[in-house]
């Protein structure tokens, strides 16, 4: 009878964690569905993008927004990958800063450094840099 | 013998003794040992071993490797006393050092509160989920006694829309997209929402309908009216034919106010005027600056290319000369065409702009049947129509539930009904409720919107921002209100009959349609030309789509209004003459003609033959701008309209007053001074 209580006990006490642990419920964490976004700085920069850009430098960043073909030269193809990587980041924000005529190109590119922060010139960087894998091969 | 007892039974005494000792204390270890295996510590140690590997100096790897294993916690004394531990894994969001590192330890993206903000804003003010919790499981939300769960990041900027509560919040697309929506759907007609208890639904009274449209188009709008119009904001309420049928008794049976009456059948009588002259008039008056035809235009007002199988022509002759008098609150302003000019513009509408699939009887009225159309006016009511068609009668009762707090409503507590397909989670509702209302169970009456996934996910992105707590004064915000001077009187009366404010903002009322706010438009535009522009007005923005129409100002509304704004839509710092007191040189156009050739103006505006197509025109820039204003503008463009493309070229004093002297110089050859006529206006 005394002895019993033991395993009993034993079994209590087991039990006693056992109602101390949490089960984690398997919730379906099933969203709907969405395209994967970009990074939010990128998707800033893409605002940005295009309220200031697009027009000159085209929705695809290749140069033939509704306003290109009254300038000569013509917007730089932003796409262009090649071009990208002959830039650095420092290089594409201070042409955005300065300007086509800051960086000794024509100033039909105007200078957005009083208008855009450093936190927006950077974001939109960061944009452009996302344009060339966002370009469509050529059919 | 009772000795003998007592050892007798004290042997197994002591040993069940110690053992339920050694039990106890393993049980008191349990908890110790518990907190030991956290998974928190090994991440701790995991990031210790990481983030000193990234350190740029011996010093800095010993100042991480000496952090101490132990809870981390952000305390928001203002903010509801909120206690987030989230930093307790997600160590690295605030350090540059972990751009790139691994979850849970990477950098938190820069977002305007971040990384400079963790101290004020915490974590759960913007994802949602348990801050007080130390395991992800609780913390992210997905245990059953947990709180309500983390936002989903698709959904991220609800956690914005909780502090900022304008329509449309910078930085937060997703959002603004949404709360327009929700806006322009009209929901609010139906459910309560805090701060939108004066909402009004753009939805017209349905006074005319006998007089204007037909049995059969009734029908078929209520079937489904974006199969009939594009545009229309009227959602889809999956009516039974037999629904439809009383509720089109119903319309018809409306007793049409006299006068109004009166108007359309006198119209009807009028004799048919010219489609050649009408067709021009449409074209010159450029209705596609709201309306739509054959879905060209970007405005949202209804679709034309079949209003002449949607309206008979008398109402339409009618509606024409005074849109205000059928619908007080139209967006559309009135025009003054003359008798036979209107006679002209609906000739051209009935000639071209129908339906030549529709039946031929389409516009026949409807002949009511009495027991039909009292079986209607239940359903009138059943459905809820008259929040959006009568709103005095929505407004003391709101048709459909409350929205205030459904962000922070638990999955628990939703009525999943018969969507077992769904996932329990508030998001997942609350799209399936957007996508299809009554599919939930029988006798819903939501109507369906048709939004596409874009929309869908703004719309419930808008809803999840409407938290159960609103969230302390200090962290509201609201954009300052810019005051709006409307004046009354006459020319308060042709504001409203213009309706100016469909399309330009008068501080913070108005549209925004047109790129130009009237605010300051006294201290932007000479007088002669703005009475010359009211009276034909010609687009002085070639891209844009949206064109201020000729409204056939009379010259004595002209003169009014021109001098209404002149004297009260001014900017007192602005001076009128910027030259005032500066050198002579200052004042030199072949200085600033330099300038302009030098910074590249010309690459968005047109000057004379050549330029770009992005900022308005400047041939008559001296014509038409004020000195003051034009300096002003050139000190910096963003300080008038904060989202102009026209860059701040941070010109210098002299600059940009050489700058404003070149264009004062210029001015329309005389030949072209009175312009550009119809010409202009013909698309």
């Amino acid at each position: 009878m005394k002895f019993r209580t033991a395993p009993l006990t034993l079994f209590v006490f087991l039990l006693v964690p056992g109602a101390c642990a949490r089960k984690p419920v398997t919730a379906a964490a099933k969203t709907p569905a969405a395209p994967a976004p970009l990074p939010y700085e990128a998707r800033l920069g893409k605002i940005t993008f295009t309220h200031y850009c697009e027009t000159c430098h085209g929705e695809s960043g290749a140069g033939d927004g509704f306003n290109a073909f009254n300038l000569d030269p013509h917007p730089r193809d932003l796409s262009d990958s090649q071009f990208q990587k002959k830039k650095s980041d420092a290089e594409l924000a201070d042409a955005i800063q300065r300007g086509g005529a800051g960086v000794g190109l024509s100033a039909l590119m105007p200078p957005w450094g009083h208008t855009l922060s450093a936190r927006q010139i950077d974001e939109l960087v960061l944009y452009l840099r996302t344009l060339p894998t966002l370009r469509k091969p050529a059919p | 013998m009772v000795g003998a007892d007592l050892r007798a039974t004290a042997v197994p005494l002591r040993r069940l003794f110690a053992v339920s000792s050694v039990l106890f204390l393993l049980v008191l270890a349990i908890s110790p040992a518990k907190n030991a295996f956290r998974p928190y510590r090994s991440l701790q140690r995991q990031y210790r071993k990481l983030a000193s590997s990234r350190a740029h100096s011996l010093k800095a790897a010993q100042g991480y490797e000496a952090r101490p294993v132990a809870i981390q916690q952000i305390w928001l004394r203002d903010f509801e006393n909120r206690v987030d531990r989230c930093t307790t894994c997600h160590l690295g969001v605030a350090d540059p050092l972990m751009a790139g590192a691994p979850r849970p330890f990477d950098l938190h993206p820069g977002t305007p509160h971040t990384p400079g903000g963790f101290d004020r804003f915490g974590c759960t003010s913007c994802h949602g989920g348990q801050g007080l919790a130390t395991t992800q499981a609780d913390a992210h939300g997905s245990t059953a006694d947990a709180g309500p769960p983390m936002t989903p990041p698709v959904f991220i900027e609800a956690g914005c829309g909780r502090c900022h509560l304008s329509e449309s919040v910078a930085g937060a697309p997703v959002l603004s997209r949404g709360r327009t929506l929700i806006a322009r759907a009209g929901c609010y007609a139906c459910h309560a929402v805090r701060g939108q208890d004066t909402f009004r639904s753009e939805a017209p009274p349905l006074a005319t309908v006998p007089l204007k449209t037909g049995g059969e188009w009734v029908k078929r709008w209520l079937k489904d009216p974006k199969s009939i119009d594009p545009n229309a904001t009227m959602p889809n309420f999956h009516l039974t034919d037999q629904a439809i049928d009383e509720l089109s008794h119903f319309l018809f049976a409306v007793q049409v106010p006299k006068e109004l009456a009166g108007r359309i059948e006198a119209a009807a009588a009028e004799p048919a005027g010219s489609s050649a002259n009408g067709k021009k008039l449409v074209s010159e008056s450029r209705c596609i600056t709201c309306h739509t035809v054959e879905g060209k235009g970007k405005g949202t007002a209804p679709e034309l290319s079949k209003i002449a199988s949607t309206a008979s022509r008398g109402w339409l002759l009618a509606f024409l000369r005074e849109p205000q008098a059928f619908n007080p609150r139209t967006p559309m302003p009135r025009y003054h065409f003359s008798e036979a000019e209107s006679r002209d513009i609906v000739a051209f509408l009935e000639e071209e702009f129908r339906d030549f699939d529709a039946p031929k009887g389409i516009l026949e009225p409807l002949r009511v049947n009495q027991s039909l159309a009292e079986n209607g006016r239940k359903l009138f009511r059943l459905y809820g129509c008259f929040s959006c068609h009568d709103p005095a009668g929505s407004a003391s009762e709101k048709f459909g539930p409350e929205l205030d707090g459904i962000g922070d409503k638990r999955a628990q507590s939703l009525d999943f009904g018969r969507r077992t397909d769904l996932a329990r989670t508030l998001p997942a509702w609350l799209a399936a409720k957007l996508e299809s209302p009554r599919s939930f169970a029988d006798g819903l009456k939501m109507p369906s919107y048709g939004f596409n996934a874009d929309d869908s996910r703004a719309v419930t992105t808008a809803l999840l921002a409407l938290g159960a707590q609103s969230v302390p004064d200090r962290y509201r915000y609201a954009p300052p209100q810019k005051p709006a001077l409307l004046p009354g009187g006459p020319v308060g009366g042709l504001i409203q009959s213009y309706r100016c404010l469909s399309c330009h903002q008068i501080g913070d009322r108005g549209a925004d349609v047109s790129t130009a706010p009237l605010t300051f438009e006294g201290s932007k535009v000479k007088r002669d030309w703005l009475v010359d522009y009211l009276m034909l007005s010609y687009t002085l923005r070639p891209i844009l789509e949206e064109r201020m129409p000729v409204l056939r100002m009379p010259r004595d509304d002209a003169t009014q209004l021109a001098d209404a704004l002149q004297n009260f839509y001014v900017d007192p710092s602005l001076h009128e003459d910027p030259f005032a007191g500066r050198p002579a040189s200052d004042a030199d156009p072949a200085e600033g003609q330099r300038l302009y050739v030098g910074l590249g103006c010309r690459g968005c505006h047109i000057l004379g033959s050549s330029g770009g197509y992005y900022g308005p025109p400047l041939t008559e820039a001296g014509k038409r701008l004020k000195p003051g204003w034009t300096y002003a503008w050139l000190k910096g463009p963003q300080r008038w309209r904060a989202d102009v493309r026209c860059p701040d070229y941070g010109l210098s004093d002299t600059d940009a007053l050489r700058l404003t002297a070149y264009l004062e110089t210029l001015r329309p050859a005389a030949s072209s001074a009175k312009p550009e006529s119809a010409a202009r206006g013909v698309r």
